[in-house]
Order: structure tokens, then C-alpha cells, then sequence
């Protein structure tokens, strides 16, 4: 892990490979580098994964509270990569983040990627969406967010974290999990993961855009996927087999051949 | 200068009549246990006795208080202002604490100021006002972010006492937690210029601001230890600030109370009070130790460990009233109880007894407040200082 300079933040970032930037927004915990994928997708490009504010060793200014705030840092950090197009790839929570910018058409999104993105509300009001993060119990979680949970990388935390820490851990480990569990909350707690706006908006973005969905996920189901993409001009939807919540994590060949793809096809319109 | 002590009542009307199974295979007895385990006519019974045992107190000089807590078995109040505001009505010379509504969890500070002022006039001026921060399944029945409900909850005080003293026409608030352009709340409190505060906490820095603030202190159940820290950094903030030594009506302290004719009778039937421990709290760990916000990250390997666990072990009678959790027995026993703890921690002026909670029946609850002012407040009248207050002392070298 090193740092990058974003407006006036130090944030945390994964960084591999060589070749165009792909700009990597995390969920609910920050890319770590024991996820298979990343070197899988390093061989396609540069991967740059920071940790937003307030989430793994990035730190988080005091009256930060806000999405507003995450994408505005993800404004600075399209600023700070010297290159002229970049790809953003948004996971989760991430993907709403992710979203978001792509609404605000920044110069530099070259194409983008939400891979089971949360963020807007489309079902009826009396209704949830998508499992709640924080009133679910872990184990319920953690069993809807894999396919299979017994594929988890070693040392790699996703939704439903609560239910696999173990002694073994270390006390950093630990309050990093914690550090960024109270930040996603600060960030996220209500409305519960959604920007009451954004799905009238999603017809702004202007670029190529993937929407991957792990075909079994049951945090986030794939007909809210479907609906998402069916919000962005010209998006494609797809599907990956034997995943969850998680695809990148439980299906790292499959992810990347299908982001390789769609990075390597010619433009769709 | 002599004390006088006050005792107060706290009932938190529990309704625990839900059959056991249903609180074992439930995740939480608490925020997500299904209304269709609460009778309403059971709970209407329920109102009625708390209600008539506050009658009584108000007959026999016991101060009462209020509070909310929802979804639950362990509380039926729900809304501590609007039972606050029956009381207000019932009764006539005693003063009543709403200790309180949840300001972290209630979106407008103005209207909780506003239905103050109201009970306040109602009951020409016998209203105490207190915060609570809330508890982490509050925060799930409140739907209220659990992050930074330490800052929203001073927002929330400084809003409703500007609100409540303010009187020459509406004022704008645009803070960082609440905005409101047009505050202008009528009636005024009856008291001027507000009516006392006071706030549940053993949290170190919110009592030092307590202290500063001069807010009345109660720390609940916290113990001998606990609370003489609490108390020692409220009046070393003090000291720091250059302000008056408090006087001992700044704090007090909750704790489960039964008096009884004997220490036997009392005994017994204390030990249907610790139901408030064992059964009414059980809790979800997303509720709880998972929740965020609740404890620093620092200390989270602390609390997630295998086998670290904050549930009390040893809740027997006996094991309560050790720890000064629980004063129980005749009444001179119980004197002797309060008379012990009021000088291990430096100096208290008000007890509150929380003595109708877990299966203690209402017949059993009136004879222990009768018992509690006839025989026990006379004896915590005119007590001499506490000499042994090593804080102050330290403080002025």
C-alpha cells in the first residue's frame, strides 16, 4: 500500500500493474491486496484501489458525513491520476459511489463498471430493496452475500464480515473492520444506502457502462441489478455464475474476462 | 451546610408477560420483538397502576421520573413527554423527570422544547428536564444514525435551552445537525429561566461538560467505583473552569430498590428486580456490540474476542447491593445502604429507586415506596458533609 495526494487528502492506495488506469471504488471494506482479482486485473492495466476517507488508513475530516463528500474526493482523485481517460469500476457501496460521479460526467470517466452497486430506491415504499447492512444479523449476511462462503479468500472481509472475524485476527486487523464499519455507517445509514434522487439522474451518464451482478447475490438482488442498468442509456447487464454479492471475490477469472471484455470492445454507440 | 437527601421513583413500566419461548427464540427482546406479544389490555392495566403508584408518591413525598425506551418488553412508556405530561395532571406537589425523551433520536429538538414548555405549565413548574444519549437497539427503533450521537445530542441541548429562554420573538438555527429558521416557542416554561436539566451519563468528557454546564449528573447503576469517578471529574471540571464547588443536589444516582418490613421480605422480593438484567436486555449482535458508533475502534478487539462479554455475572440480591447496584432490606437497612454510598463516592443528594420493574407486582411496589418515605427519607435528612473529598481537596492545592 502506498498514498496519493487527492485535493487536500492523503487517502490509502492499492496500486498494480502497468497500462490505462482502472480505478477501483470499494465497498464496505477497502480492495485488499490477498483478493485474487487484483492481480488478475493488473495484467489488463493499472489497477489504483484507495481507501476512501474514514476506511482503511485513509483519514477521515471531521465533518465528513456525507456521499456528497465521497464524490467530490473522487472528483480529486480523477484529478490526481495524471493519465487522460480513466475506467472506474464501483463494487457495492462503492457502485453507488461510483454512480454518482459517472452522473456528473467528469472528463476523464472513460467507461464504468458497477458490479453489484447499491444507491437507488425502486421497489415499493413499504418495501426493501436490498438487505440492511447494519440491522441484519451477521451470520444472515454473510450467507446472502456468497454464493458458496466457503470460496472467501483467506483474509478478505465482505459484507457479513461480523460472522468470520475469528481470535486469530489481529487487534489492527480488528479495529481497522471497526474503523471502516462506523464509516460506511456515517456515510450510509439513512436514507439506507440510497440517494433518494439519484435513479432520475442515472440517465446522465453519458459513457460505456457494465452492470455485473453475481447471479446468486441475496443482499442485493439481481432484478434490482437489472433495473439499474435498464436506468443508463445504452448500459449492458450481465451476469456471473456461482457468485454472490461478491463476484470479484468468489469469481475472480470470471470477473475480470468479463471486464476485459467489455474494456477491450469497441464502443457501443 | 446539611444535606437533605430526595428520593425519586423510576418505573419503567415493563411488560413481562411474553411467554418464554418466544424470548428465547427471538434475536432481541428489544426493537424487534413483533407487537402482537403486547395485549393492549394488559397494557392498559399496566398504565393504570404505574400511573396510581405515582399518585402515591405524590401523596407521600417521593419525586417521580420518566423515561422511554421502544419496542420492547423492558418499557412501556414509548414517549416519555406525553406520559410526563399525564403526570404532570395527576399529580400535585411533587416534582417529575423526563429523563427522557431521545434527543439523538428525534428529528426536531424544537418540538421536544416545545412539549416541555407545555408539561411545564401544566404542572406549574414542577418539571425537571433530562438527556439521555440512548441506548445501540434505540438507535435501530429510532432509525436514527448511531455515529456522532454524542455531538447531535449537545446540538439537541443547546437548541431546546435556547429554545425554552428565548422569549422576544422567533430565532434561526442553523447548525450541523439541526436547522430551524422560525423558533418561537409557546408557552414559555412556567420556571424561569428553564427548568432544571439533568443527564444520564458515566461517559468521562460528557460529565466534565456536565460540570461545566452545571447539569444535574445521574449515573445509573454504575457502581461504587464508576460512579465516584463520575462525580470526581464532573467537580474536577469545575475546579479547571474556575467555577463554584457543586453542591451535592448536582448528582444522583440510580439504582434497583426494594424496602420491605424485613431484610428477608426484601430479599425475596428483590430478586424478581434483576429480570431487567437477564431477560429484558437480550440483545442482536448488529444491535449491539456490532452496532457502530457504540465504542471506539480501539477497543473493539476488547469486545468481539471470544468470551468478552459485558453481560453482568453475577446477579443475585446479594452480589447487587455488594456492588452498589441495588439498596434492599427493612428500612433501616436500606439507610444504611444509601448513608454507605453516598460517602464511598464522595457525596450524593438524590436517589433514584427503581424498585416496580422485572416481576415485582404493583401491591409489592406500593408498599415499598410507603415504606421509603415514612421510614427511610426522614433518616436521610440533615446529613453532615462528606469529609472525605479528596477531589476538591486535591483540586484547591
Amino acid at each position: 500500500m502506498t498514498t496519493m495526494r487527492a485535493g487536500d487528502l492523503d487517502l490509502e492506495v492499492l496500486r498494480r500493474g502497468l497500462g490505462a488506469p482502472i480505478l477501483l471504488l470499494h465497498g464496505v471494506n477497502p480492495v485488499s491486496p490477498l483478493a485474487p482479482f487484483v492481480d488478475l486485473l493488473a495484467e489488463h492495466g493499472t489497477v489504483i484501489a484507495p481507501s476512501l476517507p474514514g476506511f482503511g488508513a485513509s483519514p477521515r475530516p471531521p465533518d465528513f458525513d456525507t456521499v456528497y463528500d465521497l464524490v467530490n474526493v473522487c472528483h480529486d482523485i480523477l484529478d490526481a491520476i495524471p493519465d487522460e481517460k480513466v475506467t472506474v469500476v464501483g463494487f457495492s457501496f462503492g457502485g453507488w459511489i461510483a454512480a454518482e460521479l459517472a452522473v456528473a460526467a467528469p472528463r476523464k470517466l472513460d467507461r464504468l463498471i458497477l458490479v453489484d452497486p447499491v444507491g437507488i430506491k425502486i421497489g415499493p415504499r413499504d418495501q426493501r430493496d436490498f438487505a440492511h447492512f447494519f440491522n441484519t444479523a451477521p451470520d444472515e449476511l454473510n450467507r446472502r452475500g456468497w454464493h458458496d462462503p466457503s470460496r472467501r479468500p483467506d483474509g478478505v472481509y465482505a459484507l457479513g464480515w461480523q460472522a468470520t472475524i475469528s481470535d486469530a485476527m489481529t487487534d489492527a486487523e480488528m479495529i481497522t473492520l471497526a474503523r471502516n464499519w462506523d464509516s460506511l455507517c456515517l456515510y450510509g445509514w439513512k436514507p439506507h444506502m440510497y440517494n433518494p434522487r439519484l435513479a432520475d439522474w442515472l440517465r446522465r451518464i453519458a459513457v460505456p457502462t457494465l452492470v455485473l451482478w453475481g447471479e446468486n447475490d441475496r443482499v442485493v438482488p439481481v432484478d434490482y441489478g437489472r433495473a439499474y442498468a435498464g436506468l443508463i442509456p445504452g448500459a449492458r447487464f450481465e451476469t456471473i455464475a456461482h457468485a454472490g454479492h461478491q463476484p470479484e471475490l468468489e469469481q475472480p477469472r470470471a470477473f475480470v474476462d468479463r471486464v476485459v471484455r467489455f474494456l477491450t470492445a469497441e464502443a457501443p454507440r | 451546610m446539611k444535606t437533605n437527601m430526595e428520593l425519586w421513583n423510576h418505573c419503567e413500566n415493563p411488560y413481562p408477560f411474553v411467554p418464554a419461548e418466544v424470548l428465547d427464540a427471538a434475536e432481541a427482546v428489544r426493537a424487534s420483538l413483533p407487537s402482537q406479544y403486547c395485549d393492549p389490555e394488559v397494557a392498559a392495566r399496566l398504565y393504570d397502576e404505574v400511573f396510581e403508584e405515582y399518585q402515591l408518591c405524590d401523596d407521600i413525598g417521593l419525586h417521580i421520573v420518566t423515561n422511554e425506551h421502544h419496542s420492547g418488553i423492558n418499557n412501556l412508556w414509548a414517549a416519555s413527554p406525553v406520559i410526563t405530561g399525564i403526570v404532570a395532571r395527576l399529580t400535585k406537589k411533587v416534582r417529575i423527570l423526563s429523563l427522557g425523551t431521545l434527543i439523538t433520536v428525534r428529528p426536531d429538538p424544537v418540538r421536544v422544547a416545545t412539549e416541555y414548555a407545555t408539561i411545564d405549565v401544566v404542572s406549574r413548574g414542577r418539571l425537571d428536564i433530562g438527556f439521555v444519549k440512548s441506548g445501540a437497539t434505540e438507535m435501530v427503533s429510532g432509525d436514527a444514525n448511531p455515529m456522532r450521537i454524542r455531538e447531535r445530542e449537545w446540538e439537541a441541548i443547546d437548541l431546546i435551552e435556547k429554545a425554552l429562554t428565548t422569549h422576544d420573538g422567533p430565532f434561526n438555527w442553523e447548525g450541523k445537525f439541526f436547522s430551524h429558521a422560525h423558533v418561537n416557542v409557546w408557552p414559555r416554561p412556567y420556571q424561569q429561566p428553564r427548568p432544571e436539566f439533568w443527564a444520564a451519563t458515566s461517559d468521562m468528557p460528557t460529565c466534565a461538560e456536565l460540570g461545566r454546564r452545571g447539569i444535574i449528573n445521574t449515573l445509573l447503576f454504575g457502581g461504587y467505583d464508576r460512579t465516584r469517578q463520575a462525580f470526581e471529574t464532573y467537580k474536577r471540571a469545575r475546579a479547571e473552569a474556575g467555577l463554584s464547588r457543586p453542591k451535592e443536589d448536582r448528582f444522583s444516582y440510580m439504582a434497583f430498590c426494594f424496602v420491605g418490613d424485613t431484610d428477608e421480605e426484601a430479599m425475596r422480593i428483590g430478586q424478581k428486580i434483576p429480570w431487567f438484567l437477564t431477560v429484558s436486555m437480550k440483545s442482536a449482535p448488529q444491535m449491539s456490540k456490532f452496532l457502530p458508533g457504540q465504542i471506539a475502534p480501539e477497543m473493539a478487539p476488547a469486545a468481539w474476542r471470544g468470551g468478552a462479554s459485558k453481560r453482568p455475572t453475577n446477579l443475585s440480591v446479594e452480589a447487587l447491593i455488594a456492588q452498589g447496584q441495588m439498596f434492599a432490606g427493612n428500612p433501616d437497612t436500606v439507610v444504611k445502604q444509601i448513608k454507605e454510598f453516598r460517602r464511598r463516592v464522595g457525596g450524593v443528594g438524590r436517589i433514584i429507586m427503581m424498585t416496580r420493574q422485572g416481576l415485582v407486582t404493583h401491591a409489592e411496589a406500593m408498599k415499598s415506596f410507603n415504606l421509603a418515605a415514612r421510614e427511610v427519607l426522614p433518616q436521610l435528612q440533615g446529613l453532615d458533609p462528606i469529609e472525605d473529598d479528596a477531589v476538591m481537596t486535591a483540586a484547591a492545592r
